[in-house]
């Protein structure tokens, strides 16, 4: 009698605990596929149109890997180094007295990174591998690494200070997943993680006409969640 | 003391249902904050760094001295993980919990940041500096006093220099755990204080008391070579007996586990040879006496499995002897370690499976050791007050002392004292002036190791990652600025230590086998590899099998007051206690007991059931010393005659994770001292038990001594008499 007088107390406790967690928290908003992030007010206004739009718009046409150079050798991407700013700044004297290159400016000079706030978050218990995507679609499959990117950070080269233009969330993920993406290069041979990924799934044909492989991304639990 | 009806199985049912409740009501992405949480860059980043994958460096682990080197991960400039490094011939790639637990050590909250005075106020560096040369001036070098742990290298020898330079002689190091007795006892009968041992080659291991796979010497590196002992040679798996009163991590590894009356080690030693009968002249005539009938009367072992140790010996051979700090801790200790160094020479293992040594060709490196009789001589110093100014470094003598020693009370007659320490510790807190270190993951060192396991080496200790807190200082640093005070231009040349080791290392190149390399070449081939291997000089075991003038006391008649024998038993995780404040290790079951975060006295359940003590009971273990109260263990590994307590845990200092935990078997030890060397005798003291009346459910893991799971018995038990060596060989 004791010991089930402790043990629904105590399940009565952790229930109501429990309900009320849930309460207080925010229900997740549902989201579409291009639901928008908030707006995020940063140290500097950094336009990405600027630097990475189209030459007709008065872009400068960097490929996304020059600044963002850890993404495509690691799982995360990392921030730019303040030196890399610098590096090409330095020497751009037309832009120097602007506001936003003498912050910039400031921050080298006092030797402190700027605070980014971080645009694009996902919960800690899910890995997503910058990598590993940018060797699969860039590497292997020549897409243009702005359209790679943009698979998930969506259409940075018009946008200024970036902000989330896709859910991000499990089921978007996996949406993509389920889809039949080609695995050959151009109709190549399968090679590195694709060949391992073919012991797994055997692809499907998708066309007669066309000799392209297609099979579907990484469906495990694991792959994300490790 | 929990006393309810709510056992483990009913909380665990409880967590199961709350967390389903928690999963079912709270899902949802709600610990994404977009926007909110900042990201920082480098301002400046070095080519090989990669948010996201980790850079290795080569360095040396300080958690013991074993000198094991080690490669540690570092992500964002952040040391994240050690293990070994597979270059190293000690040993080859791995580590052992205690250097897995580094990095605690590192990160430890409760390491000191700032210098301080004794009123806890904090002051600057060079305040710092000036008032130890305030102190040291007009002070003779006489009654200046240098306390240190073991220690070797480079700092060992700018250390030296530095005393030098204050005129001080009083070099004391003190290490609470080093084999004193056994070093002097090798000394004396091979020529060198630690011979190489070949476990790898023994056919038979004989080990009185030394836990080479827990504690002892160099436990990683005899692990590997325990696991080749154990494949065999010639096809024959190796076979170890250890013999010894409380049963160790490598007691329970044994083959035969052979429980011993404390303190008759060397009696059993001479009984063998007895029933060897190989030996000859004065070594035959020295055993004489020691006939299987009275050796077994002593030493409380069978006669029975006397003759089947001697003729397993004779059978396969070479074997291997060893003897550990159980047979050294007495006051007879010396003559024990004398008793069992003979059976290496009589079963002639000399040159065999004990060999030669290398020694390192630099002397100024090699390794300072010292044991308590150091700590004595300090000691006496400062009861009488000679001692004006006191220096401490890497030893923590106020937690490590025998209780009956005073050392805390003798300690404040001196006038000045400073702790150069990581962490306030007892030791810390008694000190004038605390100088705050950096921790041995962001210190430049170089580290050389007793026992060298192949050939001679020097360890390379190099930052891992920049300083946690601004304010600490490499010793090296510290002890290049104090030498500035006194011989400035010497020195004038070296900005830090850093320089200091660079230049010292540069300066013997060629011995260090950079012949014809270029200097920057060399230094940076030296800190990738992290050790420099060198064939080293091999020093000649020159012992004498002599027997003259060998007696070994007989068992202590029992004492009426005190009956129990006290064995402070080691840990093979807290050992001295001075990481006891690494979580990781506190919450590692120990090996035996599976106690967890307390100390607890091992006692053997017929003793026990005659003194009518149950598990958990809360006993009171008296010497002529002091008493502490502590849990009650019944643990069949242990001599009916004596009790355990295990060392390391009773912290009234150390932080939050030693201070308050368990208690400090050091406090009720006896100053009874080896005749011979003058060494604490650390098995000697007795006590007594008795029963508080309160009682405690013992946190550990395993179930309760042969419990049953599911009502069904898991394992036989079968009492060691009962088992027939010869079947197990």
């Amino acid at each position: 009698m004791h010991r089930f007088l402790h043990m629904s107390v105590l399940l009565t406790g952790l229930f109501a605990a429990a309900i009320g967690f849930a309460a207080e928290s925010p229900q997740p908003v549902s989201m579409t596929e291009d639901s928008l992030g908030p707006l995020v007010e940063q140290p500097i206004d950094f336009p990405h149109n600027r630097h990475a739009g189209d030459a007709d718009k008065g872009g400068m046409q960097i490929d996304c890997r020059y600044c963002h150079t850890y993404a495509r050798r690691s799982a995360v991407a990392g921030i730019p180094p303040l030196q890399k700013c610098i590096g090409c700044h330095q020497s751009i004297e037309s832009v120097r007295e602007t506001p936003r290159i003498k912050k910039l400016f400031e921050y080298w000079e006092a030797k402190k990174p700027v605070p980014w706030k971080k645009v694009h978050d996902l919960p800690d218990f899910v890995r997503f591998n910058h990598e590993r995507h940018i060797k699969r679609f860039v590497e292997q499959q020549n897409r243009p690494v702005q359209e790679a990117c943009g698979y998930c950070h969506g259409n940075v080269k018009e946008m200024t200070v970036a902000r989330r233009s896709k859910a991000l969330s499990m089921g978007w993920c996996a949406n993509c997943h389920q889809k039949d993406h080609p695995v050959t290069a151009e109709g190549g041979t399968p090679v590195g993680a694709q060949a391992y990924w073919y012991t797994f799934q055997k692809p499907v044909v998708a066309e007669a006409s066309s000799d392209v492989l297609k099979a579907k991304g990484p469906n495990d639990c694991w792959q994300c969640h490790k | 003391m929990i006393d309810s009806g709510f056992d483990r199985r009913d909380f665990l049912k409880v967590m199961g249902w709350g967390g389903t409740a928690v999963a079912l009501s709270g899902c949802g992405n709600t610990s994404i904050e977009d926007g909110k949480e900042t990201v920082v860059s480098y301002v400046e980043a070095p080519d090989y760094v990669i948010p996201g994958v980790g850079v290795y460096y080569n360095s040396t682990c300080a958690q013991c001295d074993a000198g094991c080197s080690i490669n540690g991960k570092v992500r964002e400039g952040r040391v994240l993980k050690l293990e070994g490094n597979p270059a190293s011939p000690i040993n080859r790639g791995k580590t052992c919990g205690l250097g897995q637990a580094g990095v605690q050590h590192h990160y430890n909250p409760d390491r000191v940041r700032e210098p301080l005075l004794r009123n806890g106020e904090t002051i600057t560096w060079d305040k710092a500096y000036a008032l130890i040369a305030e102190k040291l001036k007009g002070v003779k070098g006489e009654e200046i006093a240098f306390l240190s742990g073991g220690v070797s290298g480079h700092l060992k020898a700018l250390l030296g220099n530095y005393l030098d330079s204050i005129g001080c002689k009083n070099h004391y190091v003190y290490e609470a755990l080093a084999p004193g007795v056994v070093r002097a006892a090798n000394k004396k009968a091979y020529g060198v204080e630690m011979p190489r041992y070949n476990i790898n080659k023994a056919k038979v291991v004989l080990s009185f008391g030394a836990d080479f796979l827990g504690a002892w010497v160099s436990p990683v590196h005899f692990s590997q070579q325990y696991a080749q002992f154990r494949k065999g040679v010639d096809g024959q798996r190796g076979v170890l007996i250890q013999v010894e009163s409380k049963m160790t991590l490598t007691g329970a590894n044994a083959d035969r586990w052979i429980p011993v009356r404390p303190g008759t080690e060397g009696i059993l030693a001479l009984g063998i040879i007895n029933a060897l009968g190989t030996a000859s002249g004065e070594i035959a005539a020295a055993v004489k006496e020691y006939d299987k009938a009275r050796v077994s009367k002593e030493t409380g072992v069978p006669p029975g499995h006397i003759d089947k140790i001697a003729a397993l010996l004779k059978l396969r051979s070479p074997s291997l002897v060893l003897v550990g700090s159980a047979a050294e801790g007495y006051a007879h200790g010396s003559q024990n370690a004398a008793a069992i160094n003979l059976l290496n020479h009589v079963l002639g293992n000399i040159g065999k499976t004990v060999q030669a040594a290398a020694s390192v060709p630099f002397p100024q490196l090699s390794p300072a050791k010292g044991n308590t009789a150091a700590l004595k001589s300090l000691n006496d110093g400062l009861a009488a007050g000679k001692f004006k100014v006191v220096f401490n470094y890497a030893a923590n003598p106020v937690y490590t002392a025998p209780g009956a020693m005073k050392f805390k009370d003798n300690l404040a007659k001196a006038g000045f004292k400073v702790a150069f320490a990581h962490y306030l510790d007892e030791t810390a807190l008694q000190a004038d002036l605390v100088l705050p270190l950096d921790s041995a993951l962001e210190d430049w060192g170089t580290q050389v190791p007793e026992y060298l396991a192949d050939g001679a080496q020097i360890n390379i200790q190099q930052p891992l990652m920049e300083k946690l807190h601004a304010n600490t200082r490499g010793m090296g640093d510290i002890l290049l600025t104090l030498i500035k005070q006194r011989r400035a231009d010497s020195y004038k040349n070296y900005e830090d230590y850093y320089s200091y080791l660079r230049a010292a290392m540069l300066q013997n190149k060629g011995a260090l086998g950079g012949v014809g390399v270029d200097e920057d070449a060399f230094w940076n081939e030296t800190l990738t590899k992290g050790i420099i291997k060198m064939a080293g000089a091999t020093v000649a075991l020159s012992g004498r099998a002599g027997a003259s003038g060998l007696t070994v006391p007989g068992a202590v008649e029992c004492d009426e007051q005190y009956p129990l024998q006290l064995i402070p038993g080691v840990n093979i995780s807290l050992r001295d206690g001075r990481h006891s404040n690494q979580p990781w290790l506190q919450e590692s079951p120990d090996p035996l007991t599976t106690i967890v975060w307390d100390s607890w006295m091992e006692i053997h359940p017929k003793k026990a059931a005659e003194l009518g003590i149950v598990e958990g009971d809360i006993v009171e273990v008296t010497s002529r010393t002091g008493s502490v109260k502590v849990q009650a263990y019944l643990f069949p590994g242990i001599h009916p005659d004596a009790i355990s307590i295990p060392i390391g845990q009773g912290h009234e200092a150390l932080g939050r994770y030693a201070k308050g935990y368990g208690v400090n078997p050091f406090q009720i030890l006896d100053a009874i001292y080896d005749k011979e060397t003058g060494e604490l005798a650390m098995h000697e003291t007795r006590v007594k038990v008795s029963k508080t009346g309160q009682r405690v459910i013992v946190v550990k893991d395993e179930s309760a001594a042969g419990a049953k799971q599911i009502r069904e018995k898991i394992a036989g038990r079968m009492s060691t008499d009962e088992v027939d060596l010869s079947k197990e060989v």
